[in-house]
């Protein structure tokens, strides 16, 4: 059976595109469960959240059905929220950036030069640790980070500095070393699989047809790895701009996050006030991802043929 | 082809293919030692004789893994987080995956903006979401809290990575190969399960996997969606007023052990599975 | 090819697998899924919220041997979120434990529990007698809200050989040599509270616009000094033991966690200027399906023997008088002594009990303002 082409596009031959709206629904189907489960599960208990995020608590830490702004103009009138945000941002961008390029060269190593049952081991390997308490890691973090800790002590024996130094963690450098070192199995995960399935004799066919190898490399594999490349970032810097375990255990007294200053409030029973300031990330998230929509394209980019 | 060489690995590439190999291999060993340095220490707490992890040790001591096998509240919690994370994986990959098809495959109207809808249950802070679910579970349903409105809670935030991850990956497959099945009479049924599945495995792998990661250490959601039954986290983190004990790092250590163990085991049979059929295909004529 | 061969023996190896392991993971979960029991009247389980250190295991069993009562443990991670939770589960929980001041401006003003008659109880006449007299714990229409169990002040540690001066209020905190050496608790109404104990402030959930002001200057100068927010007292005693905190803030009992740590000897003392602080006690969920057996399983928790053994486990002074006499016969009276076990009568009236205020919402917002950001 040959393609159809329709309008200078290949589609795919007609045994696999259905007509009707029986065929329709047959289509749509296995996509229900899912659906389902968001709009009952997430969406409507959302949107119950959304109300109560307009209304107030009294002194008895009820939500009475008092409607107001001011949960949400207290983002904008406390100049704390919008620079932790900022703060917020900037950390999540650059533990975003550091490991997309280390999970590359990772997931690159294994996915090319390691064959597939070894690959599949490793991938256990780095991910298996990241089945124990949170809590307890971090702890290990400190013991490892703090001043009288693994790192410094090493440090000393090399004579590389002569006292300890308090560089390392109850600061932001500490909340971006934790952040990556949480983060960097899921970026791994997903760039394997997608750097799985790569041909990589195109990077061949590109050299032989003149290409140097870093060329290849930017022309020929990093548009196809695209999605994947997105879907990692997506992975790591949106639920860090829900992190708020890290910031406060590693992050210091000035090192807390979005996140932190919305369970302040849940904390303390003041769910409409942190509803809002939650769904003002959400907003703000939403409206980034829309501006970027451009780069998070769904296109097939083989149905060009 | 009873291992799978990369063909690559015998043909000469650029010069910088040598040296790039083995920077590779130096930054994934200096990776391992990066994931499991606070793994190392917080093995080497659990047998600190102190209650407090701290250096120096003091020890060693196997008090600690004597209080864990005593103490039912933590082995019951253990259990429950297990299956928990296996269940909530098994279905998160199941849906996800479905709903993955639709998504590139479906010619949906909007597929950017059902993506954007997707990445919404990861966006919300946790907390947001298990309030919500509490409130939701208890007044619209009037459902008793327990494993089973956990399970539902974690699957909120554990579906939309699976999506994600193997609608990215569907993006990018070749869509030919499925035109060649179909050329060569296989049904599309037949085709998905023989050519598109088994290609995609690695991001329906990933995704359990991170599934799994998520769900074992889930906190915020599950307290609030959960009943009497305890679970790991809920354990560990209620435990404000005085702290942990290390025997929970027992506990994590037990289990990293034990996972450890349970997959070199599985793949030391898969591989003997393996080799077994390739040698018996092998030795069957045509 | 490679991949078809393969597939077949991995896939139903899988498959074999999955399929067992997802039995079993079923399998466990509706089992632990165990059905709130109903209507048993003197033998039974009930469903406890609480805190960790309100039961040992040991004791929870020899209770359901002796009188056929045994309970479901949840375990409750702040009181704010314990009680949006009780709010919508209701009956799925018999028993509910609380802090001081949660009890009755929260709890019991939304009718989810119910007062008893505490003399009712022949074990409540081991407690202090004073514990069984909280005014704002007396139920307007008769009967006491709530079983008082154990109490602790927020107190200052520091390391005296780092230290210097014999320190006795709160202003040490705000001493700009204590840069980045000091830990307080991830609680940030208490820190915003007591805060305005140290600037001499009685209402310290109660504050007005200009006490807020006052208190904001007092959170500036805290600021600096502080190295990080601790999620539990490991945290703190963590921080003391490796030596990068000097000054910490806590419950009582922090000395012996330190020096079991490996640590320095340290000091502890209840700021001179007041301070904040909490006791507990276990409540009657109105609504509870089990209820009937919490007095009953009171009855025996509450016994002086147990409640000695908790504190020689746990580490804070608790409400029962006998279990003080217990201790004492056991030789322990030197470390009841050290955390001011029998002085709850002078101790408590210098503390304010922390619960929900009417600025909560402008402290949380205060402490928003001064520690977001950077």
């Amino acid at each position: 059976m040959t393609a159809e082409v329709v309008g200078g596009v290949e589609t795919a031959p007609s045994t696999v595109v259905s007509r009707g709206r029986m065929a329709r629904l047959r289509e749509l189907a296995p996509f229900v469960p899912a659906g389902l489960l968001l709009g009952v599960l997430f969406f409507a208990p959302l949107a119950v959240m959304l109300v109560f995020s307009f209304w107030q608590t009294n002194a008895n830490l009820d939500i009475v059905p008092t409607w107001t702004l001011d949960n949400y103009a207290t983002f904008f009138q406390t100049s704390a929220y919008l620079r932790t945000l900022a703060k917020t941002v900037i950390m999540g961008g650059a533990v975003t950036a550091i490991c997309l390029v280390v999970a590359f060269a990772i997931a690159y190593f294994l996915a090319r030069y390691v064959s597939r049952r070894w690959a599949r081991i490793a991938l256990l390997v780095v991910i298996v640790p990241f089945w124990s308490s949170y809590l307890l890691r971090v702890y290990s973090w400190q013991a490892i980070l703090g001043e009288k800790g693994a790192l410094n002590q090493l440090l000393m024996g090399l004579g590389l500095i002569s006292e300890p130094s308090r560089l390392f963690v109850y600061n932001d450098i500490g909340t971006f070393i934790v952040l990556t070192y949480v983060y960097l199995p899921f970026a791994i995960l997903v760039l394997y699989a997608s750097l799985e399935r790569f041909d990589y004799t195109q990077l061949t066919a590109a050299q032989d047809l003149g290409a140097s190898p870093s060329r290849a490399f930017r022309h020929v594999l990093l548009p196809q790895i695209r999605p994947g490349l997105i879907t990692a970032a997506i992975f790591v810097f949106i639920p860090i701009l829900g992190e708020f375990l890290t910031p406060s255990m590693v992050g210091g007294a000035s090192g807390l996050l979005i996140a932190n200053l919305i369970q302040t409030f849940f904390k303390n029973a003041l769910v409409p006030q942190g509803a809002a300031l939650g769904f003002l990330i959400v907003a703000f998230v939403t409206v980034l991802l829309i501006i970027f929509r451009r780069y998070l394209r769904v296109e097939d980019v083989y149905a060009r043929g | 082809m009873a291992r799978d060489v990369d063909p690559l690995e015998t043909m000469p590439v650029s010069r910088y293919a040598g040296p790039t190999r083995w920077g590779l291999r130096v930054i994934f060993f200096l990776l391992i030692l990066f994931l499991y340095l606070p793994i190392v220490f917080m093995v080497a707490f659990s047998f600190d004789e102190s209650s407090t992890p701290s250096l120096p040790i003091q020890g060693p001591t196997l008090h600690w893994y004597d209080v864990m096998i005593h103490n039912r509240q933590l082995l019951t919690a253990v259990q429950n987080t297990v299956s928990v994370s296996l269940i909530v994986a098994v279905l998160a990959t199941i849906i996800g995956t479905m709903a993955a098809f639709v998504l590139v495959r479906g010619r949906l109207r909007y597929p950017n903006g059902i993506r954007i809808v997707f990445t919404l249950p990861i966006m919300v802070p946790g907390v947001l979401i298990g309030i919500a679910l509490l409130v939701f579970f208890s007044r619209a349903f009037h459902a008793n809290l327990s494993l089973m409105t956990v399970i539902a809670g974690q699957l909120v935030v554990t579906v939309p990575f699976v999506v994600l991850i193997v609608a990215s990956r569907l993006q990018s497959f070749d869509r030919k190969l499925e035109w060649a099945a179909a050329d060569l009479g296989a049904s599309p049924r037949r085709t998905l399960r023989h050519v598109v599945l088994p290609l995609i495995a690695p991001a329906i792998l990933a995704g359990a996997l991170i599934c799994i990661t998520l769900s074992i250490d889930e906190f915020v959601i599950t307290w609030f969606t959960v009943g009497n039954q305890p679970t790991l986290p809920t354990y560990i983190y209620t435990k404000v007023k005085f702290g942990v004990t290390p025997e929970v790092n027992a506990v994590a250590t037990v289990m990293l052990v034990a996972t450890l163990l349970i997959f070199g085991v599985a793949s030391i049979v898969l591989g003997r599975a393996t080799r077994r059929t390739s040698r018996k295909r092998a030795a069957t004529p045509g | 090819m490679t991949g078809f061969d393969q597939g077949y023996s991995r896939r139903t190896f899988l498959r074999l697998t999955g399929a067992l392991g997802t039995t079993a993971a079923l399998g466990g979960v509706v089992a632990a899924c165990n059905v709130v029991g109903s209507g048993a009247k003197t033998t039974g389980t009930f469903n406890w919220m609480t805190w960790g250190d309100h039961w040992i295991q040991t004791q929870l069993d020899k209770i359901a041997k002796d009188v056929n009562i045994s309970t479901n443990i949840s375990e409750l991670s702040g009181n704010a979120e314990g009680y949006a939770k009780l709010k919508e589960v209701k009956g799925q929980l018999d028993k509910m434990s609380a802090d001081a001041m949660w009890v009755p401006n929260a709890y019991f003003k939304d009718g989810l529990v119910e007062p008893f008659d505490i003399n009712s109880l022949k074990v409540s006449s081991q407690l202090y007698s004073f514990a069984r007299e909280f005014p704002y714990w007396q139920a307007a229409g008769g009967g006491y809200m709530a079983y008082p169990f154990g109490w602790s002040p927020i107190m200052i540690y520091y390391d005296p050989a780092k230290v210097t001066g014999n320190p006795t209020d709160w202003q040490v905190l705000l001493d700009p040599k204590y840069k980045g050496r000091i830990v307080v608790e991830n609680q940030p109404e208490e820190i915003v509270a007591y805060m305005a104990r140290a600037a001499g402030i009685d209402k310290p959930y109660d504050l007005t616009d200009d006490q807020l002001t006052t208190v904001k200057g007092y959170l500036e100068k805290l600021k600096p000094n502080v190295l990080k927010f601790a999620q539990q007292a490991t945290d703190s005693v963590a921080a003391m033991v490796s030596g990068e905190a000097w000054l910490i803030t806590g419950n009582i009992g922090n000395e012996d966690r330190v020096k079991d740590g490996g640590g320095p000897e340290i000091k502890g003392y209840v700021p001179s200027e007041g301070t904040v602080g909490w006791h507990d006690g276990e409540m009657i969920v109105k609504e509870g399906a089990n209820k009937s057996l919490i007095l009953p399983f009171l009855e025996q928790s509450q016994q002086a023997e147990l409640i000695a053994e908790n504190f020689l486990v746990n580490g804070r002074p608790l409400f029962n008088e006998k279990a003080y006499k217990i201790l004492t016969d056991q030789g322990k009276k030197d470390q009841a002594d050290r955390y001011l076990y029998g002085k709850a009568g002078d101790v408590l009236p210098k503390v304010v009990l922390k619960g929900p205020g009417t600025s909560t919402d402008k402290s949380i917002k205060l402490f928003n303002d001064i520690f977001g950001g950077g």
